[in-house]
C-alpha cells in the first residue's frame, strides 16, 4: 500500500493531526488531575486481600459481580456457542433464579421459584427469537 | 410572511400525513412504551431510544423516526410518575421532579401531582415544539454560512460546554469524558483519505465503533449493572385523588410554564446539555422568581410544574441542532441522530435546502407524541403502577437480552456484541468515578465533524490559523470555550486574577504618578 506521502496529499490533511490534538488535550487534563490528586494527598488504592474481602462482603457488590459474570458469560461466550434460543433461555432462567434464591428455602418455595424462572425464561426467549427471526429477518447467531 | 405561511402549510401537511391507521398505531404503542421505559428506574430515555432503534431499523425512515421521537417524549414524561410515587427519578431528567412531586404525594395529593406533571410536560413540550418549528429553519439557513472553521469550534464548544454543565462540581471530568468520546470516534478509516487509524489490522475495526452498540452498552448494559448493584426501591404511595390536570393550576402559573419552556428549549439547543439540566435550571429560576418561595421542596405546585415543563421542553430543543447542524442537543438526541444516519437521512445545514419537509415532519411527530402523553397521562395510571411493581430481577435479564441481540441485529456481527460489553464496562466504571456520560456520547458523534473540519480548514488556509480565531462566529465560540475552561480550573483562574490585578495596579500607578 503506498504511503500517503507518496500520494502527495496536502501535508496539513494528514490523518494524525486530530488524534494528536485530542491526545494533547487529554494529556493536559490528565496532568491537571494528577497534580490535583498529589496536592490533596492522593488516594490509597488498598489492593490487599483484606480490602477485597471487605469490598465483596457488601451485598451490592456481590450482586454486581454476579450480574457481570452472568451477562458477560451469556453475551460474550454463550451466544454463538449454543443455539440462540437456548442460550437466551438459559441466561434468563439462571439470572432470575439465582437472584431470587434465598438461603433456607423450603421445597415448595424451590419449586415455585424454579417454575416461575422457567416460565419467564421460556416466554421471553421464544418471543425475542421469533420477533427477530421472523419479523426482522435477522440471521441469529 | 410568505415563508411563515409556507412553513405553516408544510407543518399542516405533515400532520395530515401522519393521520393514517399505521402511523397512529405506531404512535400509540411507542409513546406507551416510552412512558413505561421512562417510569422504570434504570431504564433511561437514551437507553430506550438506542434499544428501539435496533428494533425499528427495518421500518421505513419516517415511521422509525416517528417511533423514536414518541419513545423520547414519552420517556421524559414517564419518569415523572416514578419521581412522584417512589421519590426516585425514573430518568435522570426527573430528578428535580422528586423535590416537590414526592412531598405532594406524601400529602395524599399524588393524583394532583401527576396531573401537574402531565400539564407541565405537555405545555413545555408544545413551547419547545413551537421553537423547533420556528428556530430550526432560521438556524438551518444561517448554518449554510458555516464553514470548516465554524464547525471545528462548534465541535469543541459542544464538548466543553456539555462537559462543564453535566459535571458541575468537577468539570474537568466532563471534558475528559468528552475528549475520550472524540478519541473513540477516531478509530477506523478516516473521512478524507480513508486511511485506517487505530484498527491494528483487524477488519472489524476498519469501520470504527458502531454508534448504536456503543450507546446500547454505555447506557443499557452499564445501567443494568448499576441497577443490580443498588438496593431495590420501595413503593410508597398509591394515588387516591384524580390524575386529571386542573386548569386552575395551569392558569395560575402560566408565567412559570412559559419561562420554563423557554429555558428548557434554550438548554436543549446547547449541544450535549440535556433534560436533567433543563429541569434543574428551570426549577431554580422558578424558585428565584416565585412569590411562594418557602413552599419549594415541600410540595410546591409551581416547582413541580417548572421541573416538568423544563425537561420536556428540552426534547424539541435538543432536536433543533441535531437537525440543522448534525450536532445533538442531548444524549437521547445523539442516539436519535445516529438513528437518522442509519435510515439514510442526512441532518445538517443542508436539510432546509434538501428536505425542508422532513423538519416539519419532525415537528408533527413531536406534536403527536405530546398529544399521546396527554391522553395516556389522563387515562393510564393503574397500568403504570403494575409495571413499577415488576421486580428488577425479572426485568433486567430481559433488558440485557435486548441489549445483546439489538447490538448484533443491525449488522449481524458478533463483534458488535463485544463492543456493547466493552462500552458497558467502561461506561459503568467511568460513571462510578463520576465521569458524566453525555459528553462521551457527544464526543463519539462529533469526532468525525471535528476531524474533517479541522483538516479541511487547515488545508483551505494553507496552515494559517487566523481564520479559526477571527471569523465572527468562531470568535464567539472560542471565547466562550476558553473562558469556560479557564474560569473553572483553579490555578489558571488564580493566575488570571493575579495578572489582572498586577496589570490594573500598574495602570492605576501610572495615572497616580501623573496626577502627582
Amino acid at each position: 500500500m503506498p504511503r500517503l506521502q507518496h500520494l502527495k496529499i496536502h501535508p496539513l490533511s494528514v490523518p494524525g493531526i486530530v488524534p494528536a490534538f485530542i491526545g494533547m488535550v487529554l494529556l493536559l487534563f490528565g496532568t491537571i488531575l494528577v497534580i490535583r490528586s498529589i496536592r490533596r494527598g492522593g488516594h490509597r488504592l488498598g489492593f490487599s486481600y483484606e480490602g477485597f474481602r471487605r469490598l465483596l462482603s457488601k451485598p451490592g457488590n456481590q450482586y454486581l459481580l454476579l450480574t457481570a459474570i452472568l451477562t458477560i458469560g451469556y453475551a460474550g461466550f454463550l451466544i454463538g456457542f449454543l443455539p440462540y434460543w437456548l442460550a437466551t433461555g438459559l441466561f434468563i432462567f439462571l439470572f432470575v433464579f439465582l437472584f431470587e434464591w434465598e438461603r433456607g428455602m423450603s421445597v415448595a418455595q424451590w419449586r415455585r421459584r424454579l417454575i416461575s424462572a422457567g416460565i419467564i425464561a421460556a416466554v421471553s426467549s421464544a418471543a425475542v427469537t421469533l420477533v427477530f427471526e421472523r419479523l426482522f429477518l435477522v440471521t441469529l447467531p | 410572511m410568505a415563508m411563515l405561511i409556507d412553513n405553516l402549510a408544510r407543518f399542516l401537511n405533515a400532520i395530515a400525513g401522519f393521520i393514517t391507521p399505521l402511523a397512529l398505531f405506531n404512535m400509540a404503542w411507542s409513546t406507551l412504551l416510552g412512558i413505561i421505559i421512562g417510569a422504570l428506574p434504570g431504564l433511561t430515555a437514551t437507553m430506550g431510544i438506542a434499544l428501539i432503534t435496533t428494533l425499528t431499523y427495518k421500518f421505513p425512515a419516517d415511521l422509525a423516526i416517528l417511533v423514536l421521537i414518541c419513545v423520547y417524549v414519552g420517556a421524559i414524561y414517564g419518569g415523572s410518575r416514578t419521581a412522584i410515587l417512589l421519590n426516585i427519578p425514573g430518568t435522570p431528567a426527573n430528578a428535580a421532579t422528586t423535590l416537590d412531586g414526592f412531598p405532594l404525594a406524601m400529602q395524599g395529593l399524588a393524583g394532583r401531582a401527576m396531573g401537574i406533571a402531565t400539564s407541565g410536560s405537555v405545555l413545555g413540550s408544545l413551547i419547545g415544539m413551537f421553537f423547533l418549528a420556528t428556530v430550526a429553519p432560521i438556524l438551518g439557513n444561517y448554518a449554510l454560512k458555516f464553514q470548516s472553521f465554524e464547525f471545528f469550534w462548534l465541535a469543541i464548544f459542544g464538548i466543553v460546554i456539555s462537559g462543564h454543565l453535566t459535571a458541575m462540581e468537577d468539570p474537568i471530568k466532563g471534558w475528559i469524558a468528552g475528549f475520550l468520546g472524540l478519541l473513540v470516534a477516531m478509530v477506523g478509516q478516516e473521512g478524507i483519505h480513508a486511511y485506517e487509524r487505530f484498527a491494528y489490522g483487524t477488519t472489524e475495526l476498519l469501520g470504527g465503533f458502531a454508534l448504536i452498540p456503543a450507546m446500547v452498552g454505555a447506557f443499557g448494559f452499564a445501567e443494568v449493572l448499576s441497577v443490580m448493584q443498588n438496593p431495590p426501591p420501595e413503593m410508597a404511595n398509591k394515588p387516591r385523588d384524580s390524575v386529571f390536570p386542573k386548569p386552575a393550576d395551569v392558569f395560575r402559573y402560566w408565567r412559570t410554564i412559559i419561562r420554563s419552556g423557554l429555558i428548557g428549549t434554550f438548554i436543549g439547543i446547547i449541544p450535549g446539555v440535556g433534560e436533567d439540566i433543563g429541569a434543574w435550571v428551570s426549577y431554580a429560576a422558578a424558585r428565584r422568581k416565585s412569590k411562594e418561595r418557602e413552599k419549594f421542596g415541600k410540595g410546591s405546585i409551581e416547582g413541580l410544574m417548572a421541573a416538568e415543563a423544563g425537561n420536556n421542553a428540552v426534547v424539541p430543543g435538543a432536536i433543533i441542532p441535531a437537525l440543522t447542524l448534525a450536532i445533538p442537543g442531548s444524549a437521547p438526541a445523539a442516539v436519535l441522530l445516529a438513528a437518522m444516519f442509519i435510515h439514510g437521512l442526512r441532518p445538517g445545514p443542508l436539510i432546509m435546502v434538501e428536505s425542508p419537509q422532513f423538519v416539519y415532519q419532525v415537528v408533527a411527530m413531536v406534536f403527536f407524541a405530546t398529544l399521546a402523553i396527554l391522553i395516556y397521562g389522563v387515562g393510564l395510571s393503574r397500568l403504570l403502577l403494575k409495571v413499577l411493581a415488576i421486580p428488577r430481577t425479572r426485568l433486567m435479564p430481559v433488558v440485557f437480552v435486548l441489549c445483546a441481540i439489538g447490538s448484533y441485529a443491525i449488522t449481524n456481527r458478533i463483534f458488535d456484541i463485544w463492543v456493547m460489553i466493552g462500552f458497558g464496562i467502561v461506561g459503568f466504571t467511568l460513571r462510578q468515578m463520576k465521569y458524566p456520560m453525555a459528553p462521551l456520547v457527544l464526543g463519539i458523534i462529533l469526532g468525525d465533524i471535528l476531524d474533517k473540519n479541522l483538516r479541511r480548514g487547515l488545508v483551505l488556509t494553507d496552515g494559517d490559523l487566523t481564520p479559526f480565531f477571527t471569523r465572527p462566529i468562531c470568535l464567539v465560540l472560542w471565547l466562550i470555550t476558553f473562558s469556560s475552561i479557564i474560569l473553572s480550573i483553579d490555578p489558571l483562574r488564580h493566575a488570571l486574577q493575579q495578572t489582572f490585578r498586577l496589570v490594573s495596579s500598574r495602570i492605576r500607578r501610572l495615572f497616580y504618578r501623573r496626577r502627582v
